[in-house]
């Protein structure tokens, strides 16, 4: 039983929680998707196992993937291409990519290029929900990677597709329950271990995942902690590259609770459950339009994203947002601007950081989230 | 010491004054729509756009990107882009947006003249992420009502019928919409004429473009083909478009007959890759002047449509070819690979010594992995590739003598392989 | 016989050299001096320098080729190529057999593809930044109080190297502050950021075919740290001459030999790059 895997062992290089799997599913097939959203339902249905590759981290160095990708890119798109120019993605057999940013885009046809023996997808996630027409399109995009999906998996009736929604439903309602517990009491749930315990989400099939996350549900809410005198924060713009766990664990020590978060977002996406009746590409489709949390990297302009973030403040009853931001992350650049307007307009303190996946000095940051801290704290 | 011969050429003929008239005259009707509110414009992406529909509404396109790139050659980009950094943008940000974005700010316009609210920012979507952002933005701050038309991406050779039929639909929903904002009811018929009108200017275009596969080629398919872009976005569906390029085929035929190519002597045909250096563009064309060195084709002239292979719209089918258009016939929605075909077609048919990629710091659209288009140029394809690095809008970011220095070493090698080559044979 | 003169005025130290080939081509003498503050002066006192040692005068020499960043202000140059050009051409007459260059200079480095007979077939530079250049070590070598000449030697001397993260020069020093002040080695210090330029380097010149044999050009080349980390990281030797410092104007030389005995007719000779006083 993979129940004892912890998300460091999980995402060593050689992925051995991925090659065990492999072992005991002969002939079953691995698909990696980058982050932030991919339809892991249908690559379950199609009865292979989806992992969420968010990057090397601090674990790879970069060698080769700068010569393809030169500078102001981020670290995410060059760590990823290098792990496969080292020989890391030999377990997958599929790579999905979907309509993130420019530089994931190009990501995914150099991938294409450079490693012609895997399956490599594009999905086009719709820009334009408010058109009646965005919903049919979406489900005919899953039918095209669904149909390409089967050829290396197996065939997928509804009631398979149904099956695994129900499944990836069980799990994201646990996660969201999680988020509340932690909002709600956040001295019993450290972000640090919450955060390892999502990304372990990334790595393992749903059911263990589920397992894992019930367990882990019961554990957190049986903790008897004090309560800190902590400044409650929302943290915004980790979305795709992920900041060093160290980064995460030293906000948490320099005096914050963080009550929300948009780490690893794409293992949440939908705010309430993916009907399980009818047509279900209709339903993931619909979903994703209409029931999915706003981000830097999806675009609805029927309810703008910065009114999200100021709705996600209140209903957190936050004191203030830690803007952590990936060095060149450009989505998350621009829409800086118009959240840092809102949040002047309503009175929000905030604060604006970089950090790169592969950092692994701090002192800088530190200095500068404790400050903030103090300066909220002894108003 | 024997002196250069390297004086300030003269690159324009009679069309670039024709071409400047012809924008002038645009940004007076956008002066006088700021003022009098009419006629209604409509703010888009040159990517893609589709001009034809707004004829059906008498509309007039205002072009962010071209007051962009227009501030950046007149030397003016770099006040408003620290304007947008002091509100907040990064220094990472694409600077196109900061200069646009800052012009709003401090009330300037390339031309002095005013420019108008737009009726509609519809935002057109093919391919570029920041382009949703750019428009989101003007949207907030304009106070202006926000349309995006979200155009499928090329991730398979061919568009799908679905992605033909998805874009139709949100170009029928963008009419209805415009109808509500102007007031004015969609001429169906004026549309058909306008994508009519299109297909000419398109044919004529490629007929310019193909004109560069003559030896010596009679224009340069960067610098000239950018210069005569403008006409191509703003009037490309309108009859004064079809006349002057009408006048500019005409002209450039008449100089390829008479064997006259843009320098005394061409002595090497390159593909051009990525945007130009915008605050510097006479610059950067005097170091490929000096080495009379002629682009042949390039990618950058190919972002408002793909023409060069054939593709025309077709006003039988007004609503699917514009579509079509918008899906598949430009360079910016078209996957990176594609983009590799496109430079490979125009190194093979139109006889290219070399490529020139240019990454752009501001574009990751065009320059996120060009490292590996330059890979498969260089060792798989065996094709002298040049690497060189700038900004497109922002004149910080361009280092003369190191560009200088790269730009020489690449002629003198490519030099003498032709000359060993000629010593061979 | 012929005599010709290269000469390479780099943004540290400018090279002349005069070449003959009075019975096969050979170097007839070197010289070197810093470039400081004023370009030309630096070339006419390199040149000097180096006629008097072969105990020419300047007037014997036939032909002098420009070369390096300061290429055009050689006022006595007749022609001007790029020091990549010139590289290739160095590297391939000192190091027969080279296919490869790499080139670490004080302002930048580059890495470039030589085809058998010297000429340039690919090339890639970083001229933007101080990583993996000379100045990096400078940078770093000030910072721990320690001579230049001494970086190299006491980087092979490291058991532990530390792990460097950034190539920035500017927060290198930050990070080695912080080593020193944890009580680790100046070896192991030096150690690592010696490895960190020879990746950051190699880096760089993957984007072209590495074949041998690979030749190490440049100031930097005179480095036995730098020499070493760079072989270990592509697991061969380098070829190293001991004019390494010269072989951009060793280059020069060689073109303005060739324009002397009329061997090679190209654009550049027809003076339509040469650019009197200055450019």
């Amino acid at each position: 039983m993979l129940f004892e895997r912890t998300f460091d062992n999980c995402s060593a290089l050689h992925f051995p929680s991925i090659q065990e799997w492999k072992q005991a599913h002969p002939g079953r097939k691995v698909i990696a998707y980058f982050p932030v959203y991919a339809p892991v339902e249908l690559i379950h249905a199609a009865g292979m196992l989806p992992v969420g590759l968010s990057g090397a981290g601090d674990r790879l160095d970069i060698q080769h993937a700068d010569a393809r990708f030169g500078s102001f890119i981020c670290s995410i798109v060059k760590t990823t291409l290098e792990m496969g120019m080292a020989g890391h993605l030999e377990p997958f057999d599929g790579f999905l990519f979907s309509t993130i940013c420019d530089s994931a885009r190009n990501l995914c046809f150099v991938m294409k290029r450079n490693f012609p023996q895997m399956y490599v997808d594009f999905l086009h996630l719709p820009h334009n929900p408010s058109s009646p027409a965005a919903a049919q399109f979406l489900a005919e995009e899953y039918r095209r990677i669904l149909t390409e999906l089967e050829r290396l998996g197996a065939e997928v009736d509804d009631e398979a597709l149904r099956h695994s929604i129900a499944l990836y439903n069980r799990n994201r309602a646990l996660i969201r329950k999680l988020y509340q517990l932690r909002s709600h009491s956040p001295q019993q749930v450290p972000t640090s271990e919450l955060y390892q315990l999502i990304r372990l989400g990334n790595f393992l099939p749903v059911e263990e995942h589920t397992a894992q996350l019930e367990a882990a549900l019961l554990d957190f809410q049986s903790r008897n902690a004090k309560l800190r005198d902590s400044i409650r924060i929302v943290v915004e713009g980790s979305f795709c590259e992920q900041p060093p766990l160290t980064l995460i664990r030293l906000v948490e020590d320099a005096g914050c609770y963080i009550v929300d978060d948009d780490f690893v977002i794409g293992q949440s996406w939908f705010e309430s459950d993916v009907p399980t009746e009818g047509d279900p590409l209709l339903a993931l489709a619909k979903s994703y339009l209409d029931r999915s949390v706003y981000s830097s990297v999806r675009h609805d302009f029927r309810k703008p994203r910065w009114d999200g973030l100021v709705d996600k403040v209140r209903r957190n009853r936050a004191d203030a947002v830690l803007f952590l931001i990936a060095k060149f992350c450009e989505p998350a650049y621009f829409d800086y601007v118009p959240y840092k307007q809102e949040l002047e307009r309503t009175g929000i303190p905030h604060l604006q950081l970089e950090f790169e996946e592969k950092s692994f000095t701090f002192d800088r940051l530190r200095t500068e989230i404790e400050t903030f801290v103090e300066s909220l704290v002894f108003d | 010491m024997k002196t250069t011969t390297n004086e300030k050429k003269e690159y324009r003929g009679s069309i670039h004054q024709l071409q400047k008239d012809l924008m002038l005259a645009w940004y007076d009707q956008l002066d006088q729509a700021a003022t009098t509110g009419i006629p209604p414009t409509v703010s888009m992406m040159i990517s893609g756009n589709c001009v034809e529909l707004l004829e059906g509404f008498g509309a007039v396109p205002l072009y962010p990107e071209i007051n962009a790139l227009q501030l950046a050659i007149r030397h003016q980009s770099l006040d408003p882009i620290l304007a947008a950094e002091d509100l907040g943008y990064a220094a990472d940000n694409c600077a196109y947006v900061k200069a646009d974005i800052g012009c709003i700010l401090k009330g300037i316009t390339p031309t002095g003249g005013k420019l108008p609210t737009p009726t509609l920012i519809l935002c057109n979507f093919v391919g570029c992420n920041t382009y949703l952002k750019w428009f989101e933005h003007l949207a907030k701050l304009q106070q202006a009502p926000l349309y995006v038309i979200d155009v499928p991406f090329m991730r398979a050779e061919e568009p799908s019928r679905s992605d033909i039929e998805y874009v139709v639909k949100q170009l029928q929903e963008t009419v209805k919409k415009l109808e509500q904002l102007t007031g004015r009811k969609f001429d169906y018929d004026r549309f058909r004429q306008a994508v009519a009108c299109s297909s000419r200017t398109e044919e004529l275009w490629s007929q310019i473009k193909h004109l560069a596969r003559r030896s010596p080629s009679p224009f340069d398919a960067y610098f000239d083909a950018i210069t005569l872009m403008g006409p191509l976005y703003v009037y490309r569906a309108r009859p004064e478009g079809v006349e002057f390029f009408e006048a500019a085929l005409a002209e450039l035929q008449a100089k390829a007959d008479a064997r006259k190519g843009v320098y005394e002597q061409e002595q090497f045909r390159l593909v051009m890759e990525g945007p130009p250096p915008y605050p510097y563009f006479r610059t950067f064309r005097d170091m490929f002047a000096k080495w009379q060195a002629c682009a042949v084709a390039s990618t950058y002239s190919t972002v408002g449509g793909l023409w060069e292979f054939g593709f025309r719209h077709d006003p039988k089918n007004p609503f699917e070819s514009v579509a079509m258009h918008m899906i598949a016939q430009n360079v910016t929605n078209r996957n990176f690979l594609q983009r590799y075909e496109q430079i490979r077609r125009y190194v093979e048919e139109w006889n290219a010594d070399g490529v020139i990629i240019h990454f752009v710091k501001s574009c990751r659209l065009f320059s996120a992995g060009q490292g590996d288009m330059r890979d498969y140029f260089t060792k798989q394809l065996g094709v002298p590739t040049l690497y060189i690095e700038s900004d497109l809008e922002d004149p910080r970011y361009f280092a003369e003598a190191q560009t200088k220095n790269r730009i020489d070493a690449f002629f003198e090698a490519l030099e003498h392989s032709k000359g060993t080559a000629a010593v061979r044979s | 016989m012929r005599i010709a003169a290269g000469v390479d005025v780099g943004s540290t130290q400018t090279k002349a050299v005069i070449m003959s080939d009075n019975g096969g081509v050979q170097i007839a003498a070197r010289a070197l001096v810093d470039t400081g503050a004023n370009v030309q002066r630096a070339a006419e006192r390199a040149f000097d320098a180096c006629c008097q040692e072969a105990g020419v005068h300047g007037g014997d020499v036939g032909f002098v080729v420009g070369t390096g960043y300061g290429r055009y202000k050689i006022a006595f140059g007749n022609a001007q190529m790029t020091e990549i050009t010139c590289h290739a051409k160095g590297a391939a007459f000192l190091c027969p057999g080279t296919r490869t260059v790499i080139d670490m200079g004080g302002q930048d480095s580059k890495a470039i593809s030589v085809g058998p007979n010297g000429e340039v077939v690919d090339f890639v530079m970083n001229d933007k930044c101080a990583a993996g250049t000379g100045r990096f070590l400078a940078n770093s070598a000030e910072v721990m109080g320690i001579s230049l000449d001494e970086v190299g030697p006491l980087s092979l001397r490291a058991q532990h190297p530390v792990k460097i993260a950034t190539v920035c020069t500017v927060f290198v020093e930050s990070d080695i502050l912080s080593y020193l002040a944890q009580g680790k080695t100046g070896e192991d210090i030096l150690g690592g950021v010696h490895i960190a330029i020879a990746k950051r380097t190699l880096s760089l010149a993957r984007r072209l075919n590495i074949e041998p044999e690979i030749t190490m050009t440049g100031g930097v080349a005179r480095n036995v740290g730098m020499v070493r980390a760079l072989e270990e990281l592509l697991g061969r030797k380098m070829l190293v001459s001991p004019d390494a410092q010269f072989i951009g104007a060793v280059g020069a030389a060689l073109f303005a030999l060739e324009k002397l005995d009329q061997s090679f007719e190209s654009g550049i000779w027809r003076g339509e790059h040469a650019v009197p006083g200055g450019h």
